[in-house]
């Protein structure tokens, strides 16, 4: 999630971010893998319903550019749109200096999402 | 009265003191299972400055875990998928890491177990971490294994990973 948030960095995350309301597109979240011991850090980019692709390293919503200020790193990714499902999310990190491939990131359930990074 | 309540307490204690050396003698296989993926973890790690002889004694004590015909399937991303088959095949897997690399950290985390109808097999699903020498970050991966006994002994059929991120 370089450089929002460095390695080894201390986070606090809110589990109760999302009593109210389902995750918004922009929010940080914990992402569990087993369980809550290890656990990504990523971004919310594509919600339910919405098709996702890069290319030319750019972001695509349901095929229009979605805006990335807080991008440090270009990148050439390419990747065909790929249809988020229902109780679904896209996620992906800050930190795109890497082949597309070397990078986790991808769809995750909501229930795999503990909670929002808190500030 | 008091010589009542004396032997109620003694006799509460004796119970909850057998039913603890019950469990310690005759663990669930929950419990047993829970167990070896720890010695496995800590026969996985490499501890530095390892002679020739350590490093091929914890590569078979590795591989002492695993079932005659097991199976390794990893589908890593970014990486080609790595598939070992047999005891043999991963021993000699293992011992190519260590002789690779100067240390090795292994834990797995979060571990849940589901047994199977049958109570002779077990999915084991948990969180895989090694911290590798001159890396800021761990490598960290959900896996999957399925435990059999066999033998007596509960040992992996098969691990594969599970993608967090579809």
């Amino acid at each position: 999630m370089a450089p929002t948030y460095k390695a080894n960095q201390v986070n606090f995350i809110n589990r109760l971010a999302y009593s109210f309301h389902p995750p918004r597109r922009g929010d940080v979240v914990a992402i569990k893998l087993a369980g809550t011991h290890v656990m990504y850090l990523k971004r919310i980019v594509g919600l339910p319903g919405e098709t996702v692709a890069f290319t030319k390293g750019r972001l695509l919503i349901n095929g229009e550019v979605l805006p990335e200020p807080y991008l440090a790193y270009g990148c050439n990714w390419e990747h065909e749109p790929e249809l988020v499902g229902q109780d679904e999310y896209y996620v992906v990190g800050d930190n795109r200096s890497m082949d597309f491939f070397d990078h986790e990131q991808g769809r995750t359930t909501r229930e795999r999402i503990v909670g929002k990074i808190v500030l | 009265m008091k010589l009542w309540v004396t032997r109620g307490i003694l006799l509460a204690t004796l119970i909850i003191l057998g039913l603890w050396g019950w469990r310690a003698i005759f663990p669930s296989p929950e419990r047993v299972i829970r167990k070896r993926l720890g010695e496995l973890a800590q026969a996985a790690s490499i501890k530095p400055n390892e002679g020739a002889l350590v490093k091929l004694a914890r590569s078979q004590k590795v591989a002492s875990f695993f079932a005659v015909d097991a199976e390794i399937e990893l589908d890593l991303p970014g990486r080609f998928p790595q598939s070992l088959s047999g005891r043999d095949d991963i021993m000699r897997a293992v011992a190519s890491v260590r002789n690779m690399l100067t240390s090795l950290k292994v834990e797995c985390l979060d571990i849940s177990i589901q047994m199977g109808t049958d109570g002779e097999s077990g999915i084991a699903h948990f969180t895989g971490k090694a911290d590798l020498p001159g890396e800021s970050t761990p490598q960290v991966e959900e896996l999957q294994a399925n435990f059999k006994k066999i033998d007596h002994e509960w040992q992996i059929q098969r691990i594969t990973n599970v993608r967090t991120l579809r």
